[in-house]
C-alpha cells in the first residue's frame, strides 16, 4: 500500500469588526437584527448609487497584512467580480484582484507535537460580503443585511499536511485576529469562514494532484473532521483505481458527512476589471505609520519573551498569551507586584482564568485589576494575610470592586501579628497539652507543627504562623 | 419673445427686479411644453400620428403641480425679501437617468419603467438647493446607449425642434430638445462619449462636459462609470456657467468626485481671450471609419459647412486677441471610437447586471421555478436592442481569454489618447495650448431612421467628442453657425483638466464676437410658430 501525503490549502473569509459596512454607513454587524434592517440604497445596489470606501476597513486590513509579514502595496485597486446571484444585488462583488492590498507573507504554526509549520499566504485582499439566501419551501428569501459587510479574504498556499495542522492554523489565525482586534473571529457566527482545498499524493511526490473544495464548515472541529473524512475518501478512491474529481463538497454537520455540491472542472470566468466607481487606494507613508504606530507584539513573540524574561514554563506562557488582554493583564500584574512572575502566573492560571470562564468576561473587564492582584500577592508575601485568605479575596474584590486592603480591614481578615495576643493563646495551648509538651521536649521537635496548628485553629487562621511558631518554640524550650 | 424663450440669467434679472414671478416663468414653460411637446413617451405608443411627427416629445414625465408649488414658495420668499439661491425660480429638465426621490427614473428602459428612486442625485439636489425648479424628466436613448434618441423604449422618441424630421442627437437628446424648444432654459444631461455635446450641436444649444470628477455622479444611472460625466445644457454660455457653478464640486457620496476647489465661473466669464493659445488639428476635420465588410479604414472629411464654421470661429477668436495654432497633431484621435466600443461595453454590461428582476424594476410575469430562466426571461423581455448588444459585446471582450486582446488593449489606447492631450496642453511643451477648437460633430442632425440600426456608424457621430471622455478632460459645444441645410452647427472647445472657466470664457468671447451675425437670430422652426 502506498503511503500518502495530505496537501491542504485554506481559503478563509474574515469578517472585520468595523462599525459600518465597507462602502456605506449601514451597521456592519447584524447578528441580532431582523432581516433587511441594516440596508440602504448603496448596499442593496440601487441604480445610480456609488460605493465610498470605509477607511477603517483598510486600517484593519493593513494590520492583518503586517501580522502576516506580507508586502503592503502602497497603491492597490478594487476590481469587480461579475456573477449573477439573487443575494448579490449589483450582480458583481467589489473585491480586489491582481493588485490587492498585500502580497505574499506567512504564518508560523507551532504544532503541539513540537515542530513549527510555516504556512505561506498566497492572497490577501479586501472585499464586500454578499447577502444571505434562505430557501423556504418554494420561496427563496433574501436578507441583504450582510451585503457590504467588510471581509478580508486570505488564501494559504498548499502547505498544510494534516487535518490537525489545518485546525491549528485556524486556532492561531483566530487568536491573531482577536489579538489585533480586527475581527471577533467567531466561526459559529460566520466571522471566520473557511473553505478547505484537499488533495493527496504519494509520499515523496512534489506534484499537486486534483483537489476537492470543502465548503460551509462552521467550526474548527468540523474543519478537522471534514478534512479527515475527505482524505479517507480520496485514499479509498485512489486505492480502488479511481480518479479524484474536482468536486465542491458541502459538510453536513448533523450527518457528519460530505455531500457533493457540484463538479468544478472548469474555473468560472468572473470577468474581473477595475472598479471604476472607486479611485485607486493610495496608502500614504503617514497613514501607514499612523496605522502601524500601535502595532502590538504578536502572540508567539510575546510567548517566547514570557519564557525568557519571566522564566515561565512554556505551558504557562502559551496559555497566558492565548489572548491579548490576558497577557497584558499578566504583564501589568507582574510589574506592579515586582515579585516572582510564576506566582502571578499561578494565580492567573488557577483562579483568574476560572473566573473569566465563568463570567464570560475578558481580562480587561475584571474589577479585580492587575494592581489589586499584585496587592493581594504582596500582602500574602508580607504575612499580612495567609494564602487561603488571599485566594478568597479574589472573588471578593471582583464582586465588590473594592480594594483588597479595605476588604481585609473591614472584614478583619488580616493576620494577627500582635505578639501578646498570640502569646496568650500559645500559653494556653502549651498548658493544656502536657503530653505533647513532654514528647516535644523528649526530642520530637517536629511536633511544633501540631502546636502551631492548634494556635491557628484557636485563632481561626488569623494568626501569623511564623510568629506563632516562634513564640511556641520559645515557650516549649524554656 | 415669450418668457420661456429667455435665458436663465435674463429671467433671474427680471425675477429679482420683481418684473416677473417664478410662477409666471414656470407657467410660461408649462405652456410651451403643452404647445410643442406632444404626447409624452410611453411603453405603449401605438401608431405614430402626423401630430407626433411634428412634436418634440422631449418629456417622459412632467411634474407641473410640484413645479408650480415650488415656484409659489420662491415667490413668497422673494416677496419677504428672504435670500434665495443662485437659480431660484428657474425651470430645468433632467435626463431620465438622474434619480429624484419618489419620482420615476426610467433610463428610458422598460426594465426600469416602474422604478421610483428613494433618493435624489447630487446634481439635481444641488440645483434644487439653489432654487431651480425641476419641470420633469426628459427622454434619452435607452440607458443612454445611442446618439439619436431613437432607441428609447418610451416612444415617440424626441425630435429636433429645428426640423422635426431630424433626430435631436443623443443620448441627452430630450435635454437639448427641451432647451432648444424653449420648454426649459436649463437641462441636466450626461456625457459618456459626447452625449451632451453632440445633441447640443444638433439642437443649437450649449452643452458642457465637465472634467471627469468635477460633477458628482451620485444618483445617476450609470452607462460606463469611468467615462460618464453629468453636465449642463443651456441656451448660452452664461447660463451654462451658472448651472455648472451650482452642480460642481466634491461629494462625500462619490469618491471619484474631485476634491478640487470650484472657481467662480461667472467672475472670469467676460475676461476675453487675449493671449490665449487655441489650436486646430487636422485630425479633427476628418472621420475615420471602418468598412463593415472589408475591415478597411476609410477617411472622410467633415461636412464642408461644419469645417467652415470652425474656421470662422477661429478667425473670430483670433480677431478678439487669441493666438491660433494650426496643424496640431492628435494622432490617436481615430482610435477613440474603437477603444470606446470596448471599454464602455465592458463597464455597461457589468453595470446592467443589477437589473435582474429580483429587487426592483421589471420581472417577467411568467412564473418561473428556475432562477436562471427568470433572469433570462426578465432581461430578454425588458432590455431593448441596444442594452442587449452592449451586454453581448461587453461580456465578450472582457472574457478571460479575450480581455488581453480587447479590453486591456483598449485601456492602452485610452492612455495614448490622454497623452495626445497632455502634450498639446503642456505649458512647457511645443504647443502650450489653452484649448483645442474642433467641430463637435462630423455632420448636422441626420434624419430620423437614416442611421438607426447601424450601431457602428451611429457611434461615429461621437468621433470628435469621445476623446475628451477617454482623457477625462472638459469640453464645451456651442453654436457656431447654421449649415446650408438650415440646421445648427456646433463648435467644440477642449481644454486641460479643470479648465472649464477658461473654456467658458472662450465660449463667451465667441458669443460676443458673433453676436451680430445673421445666423445668431435664427430660432428653431418649431418655436417660431408660437
Amino acid at each position: 500500500m502506498t503511503d500518502y501525503e495530505v496537501v491542504i490549502g485554506l481559503e478563509t473569509h474574515i469578517q472585520l469588526n468595523t462599525k459600518t459596512k465597507i462602502f456605506c454607513a449601514c451597521k456592519a454587524d447584524s447578528w441580532d437584527d431582523e432581516p433587511n434592517t441594516n440596508i440602504c440604497p448603496v448596499c442593496t445596489g440601487l441604480p445610480g448609487v456609488l460605493p465610498v470606501l470605509n477607511k477603517a476597513v483598510v486600517e484593519k486590513g493593513v494590520l492583518l497584512a503586517k501580522a502576516m509579514h506580507s508586502d503592503i502595496r502602497m497603491r492597490s485597486f478594487f476590481d469587480r467580480k461579475n456573477y449573477f446571484y439573487p443575494d448579490l444585488p449589483k450582480g458583481y462583488q467589489i473585491s480586489q484582484y491582481d493588485l490587492s492590498l498585500a502580497s505574499g507573507g506567512y504564518l508560523d504554526i507551532p504544532m503541539p507535537e513540537g515542530y513549527t509549520r510555516r504556512v505561506s499566504i498566497h492572497k490577501l485582499h479586501m472585499e464586500e460580503d454578499a447577502g444571505k439566501t434562505k430557501n423556504a419551501g418554494n420561496l427563496r428569501l433574501i436578507d441583504f443585511n450582510r451585503c457590504g459587510v467588510p471581509l478580508v479574504e486570505m488564501v494559504t498556499g498548499p502547505d498544510l499536511r494534516s487535518a490537525n495542522e489545518a485546525a491549528q492554523y485556524l486556532i492561531r489565525l483566530r487568536q491573531l485576529l482577536r489579538w489585533l482586534g480586527i475581527s471577533e473571529a467567531d466561526m459559529e457566527k460566520g466571522h471566520l469562514r473557511c473553505d478547505a482545498n484537499v488533495s493527496i499524493r504519494p509520499k515523496g511526490s512534489d506534484q499537486l494532484f486534483t483537489k476537492t473544495e470543502i465548503k460551509n464548515v462552521n467550526s474548527i472541529d468540523n474543519v478537522k473532521n471534514a478534512i479527515e473524512h475527505e482524505v479517507e475518501r480520496q485514499i479509498r478512491e485512489v486505492e480502488a483505481g479511481n480518479r479524484v474529481h474536482a468536486w465542491t463538497l458541502d459538510w453536513d454537520e448533523e450527518k457528519n458527512e460530505l455531500r457533493k455540491m457540484r463538479s468544478k472542472e472548469t474555473e468560472a470566468d468572473y470577468r474581473y476589471f477595475r472598479e471604476p466607481d472607486l479611485l485607486p487606494l493610495d496608502l500614504t507613508q503617514a497613514w501607514l505609520d499612523e496605522i502601524l504606530a500601535d502595532f502590538p507584539e504578536l502572540p508567539l513573540e510575546r510567548k517566547s519573551r514570557f519564557i525568557s524574561e519571566y522564566k515561565l514554563p512554556e505551558y504557562d506562557a502559551d496559555i497566558l498569551t492565548g489572548e491579548r488582554n490576558l497577557s497584558d493583564y499578566f504583564e501589568t500584574a507582574v510589574q506592579q507586584y515586582a515579585g516572582d512572575p510564576k506566582k502571578v502566573s499561578n494565580y492567573l492560571m488557577n483562579d483568574v482564568l476560572r473566573m473569566l470562564n465563568e463570567s464570560g468576561k475578558t481580562a480587561n473587564q475584571l474589577k479585580l485589576t492587575p494592581a489589586y492582584l499584585a496587592e493581594i500577592l504582596k500582602m500574602v508575601d508580607a504575612g499580612q494575610i495567609n494564602t487561603s485568605t488571599g485566594k478568597s479575596l479574589l472573588e471578593k474584590v471582583e464582586s465588590s470592586g473594592r480594594s483588597p486592603k479595605s476588604i481585609v480591614e473591614t472584614e478583619g481578615l488580616g493576620l494577627v501579628s500582635d505578639d501578646s495576643a498570640i502569646r496568650a493563646v500559645a500559653e494556653k495551648i502549651v498548658a493544656a497539652s502536657p503530653k505533647e509538651v513532654e514528647t516535644f521536649r523528649a526530642g520530637k521537635e517536629t511536633l511544633i507543627g501540631w502546636f502551631t496548628g492548634q494556635v491557628m485553629r484557636e485563632m481561626r487562621g488569623k494568626a501569623d504562623p511564623k510568629l506563632a511558631t516562634q513564640i511556641l518554640l520559645e515557650l516549649l524550650k524554656k | 419673445m415669450e418668457l420661456c424663450d429667455r435665458s436663465a440669467h435674463k429671467l433671474l434679472e427680471l425675477l429679482r427686479s420683481k418684473q416677473v414671478s417664478a410662477e409666471e416663468i414656470v407657467r410660461s414653460s408649462l405652456q410651451r411644453i403643452a404647445a410643442v411637446d406632444g404626447r409624452p413617451g410611453s411603453l405603449e405608443s401605438g401608431e405614430e400620428t402626423e401630430k407626433d411627427r411634428q412634436s418634440v416629445h422631449a418629456f417622459i414625465s412632467v411634474a407641473a403641480e410640484q413645479a408650480l408649488d415650488q415656484a409659489k414658495s420662491i415667490d413668497r420668499q422673494l416677496a419677504k425679501g428672504e435670500p434665495v439661491g443662485l437659480l431660484a425660480g428657474i425651470p430645468f429638465s433632467a435626463k431620465d437617468v438622474f434619480c429624484v426621490k419618489d419620482t420615476y427614473t426610467t433610463a428610458a428602459s422598460k426594465i426600469l419603467a416602474n422604478f421610483k428612486a428613494p433618493y435624489t442625485s447630487t446634481a439635481v439636489e444641488r440645483l434644487q438647493k439653489q432654487g431651480a425648479i425641476m419641470l420633469g424628466k426628459v427622454n434619452l436613448d435607452e440607458f443612454t446607449y445611442g446618439s439619436s434618441n431613437e432607441s428609447t423604449a418610451f416612444q415617440p422618441c424626441p425630435r429636433n425642434p429645428w426640423d422635426t424630421s431630424r433626430v435631436p442627437g443623443g443620448s441627452s437628446g430630450g435635454s437639448t430638445a427641451s432647451v432648444a424648444a424653449g420648454e426649459v432654459p436649463l437641462s441636466l444631461g450626461t456625457d459618456t462619449a459626447g452625449s451632451i455635446r453632440q445633441p447640443a450641436a444638433f439642437c443649437g444649444v450649449v452643452g458642457v462636459k465637465p472634467t471627469y470628477g468635477r460633477v458628482s455622479r451620485y444618483g445617476i444611472i450609470a452607462f460606463a462609470s469611468s467615462l460618464d460625466c453629468p453636465g449642463p445644457i443651456a441656451r448660452d454660455i452664461t447660463d451654462a456657467a451658472l448651472m455648472l457653478q451650482a452642480i460642481a464640486g466634491a461629494d462625500p457620496r462619490d469618491s471619484t468626485a474631485a476634491n478640487v476647489p470650484v472657481p467662480d465661473y461667472l467672475a472670469t466669464l467676460e475676461q476675453g481671450v487675449k493671449g490665449k493659445r487655441i489650436g486646430l488639428s487636422p485630425d479633427y476635420f476628418q472621420i475615420s471609419y471602418m468598412d463593415a465588410e472589408s475591415g478597411e479604414i476609410h477617411q472622410k472629411p467633415v461636412q464642408e459647412d461644419i469645417r467652415a464654421a470652425v474656421y470662422h470661429a477661429a478667425e473670430v477668436l483670433q480677431r478678439m486677441g487669441a493666438e491660433i495654432i494650426e496643424d496640431v497633431p492628435m494622432p490617436n484621435t481615430r482610435y477613440g471610437i474603437p477603444a470606446f466600443f470596448v471599454i464602455s461595453r465592458v463597464e455597461a454590461a457589468s453595470n446592467l447586471h443589477r437589473y435582474d428582476g429580483v429587487k426592483y424594476g421589471y420581472r417577467t410575469p411568467s412564473a418561473e421555478d428556475d432562477l436562471r430562466v427568470m433572469y433570462r426571461k426578465t432581461r430578454n423581455e425588458a432590455f431593448g436592442l441596444q442594452p442587449k448588444l452592449r451586454i453581448l459585446m461587453g461580456m465578450y471582450v472582457s472574457a478571460a481569454q479575450y480581455s488581453e486582446q480587447y479590453y486591456n488593449r483598449a485601456l492602452k489606447v485610452r492612455a495614448l489618447l490622454r497623452r495626445d492631450f497632455d502634450q498639446i496642453f503642456d505649458p512647457l511643451g511645443k504647443y502650450r495650448l489653452d484649448a483645442l477648437l474642433t467641430p463637435t460633430t462630423p455632420t448636422t442632425a441626420f434624419p430620423i431612421g437614416a442611421i438607426y440600426g447601424d450601431s457602428v456608424l451611429m457611434q461615429y457621430a461621437d468621433q470628435f467628442t469621445v476623446t475628451a471622455n477617454h482623457a477625462g478632460i472638459p469640453g464645451i459645444s456651442l453654436p457656431g453657425g447654421i449649415a446650408a441645410d438650415g440646421l445648427p452647427v456646433g463648435v467644440q472647445l477642449l481644454g486641460p483638466d479643470y479648465s472649464e472657466h477658461t473654456l467658458l470664457q472662450m465660449g463667451r468671447s465667441l458669443e460676443i464676437g458673433t453676436q451680430d451675425e445673421a445666423w445668431r437670430s435664427q430660432r428653431p422652426a418649431l418655436t417660431l410658430r408660437w
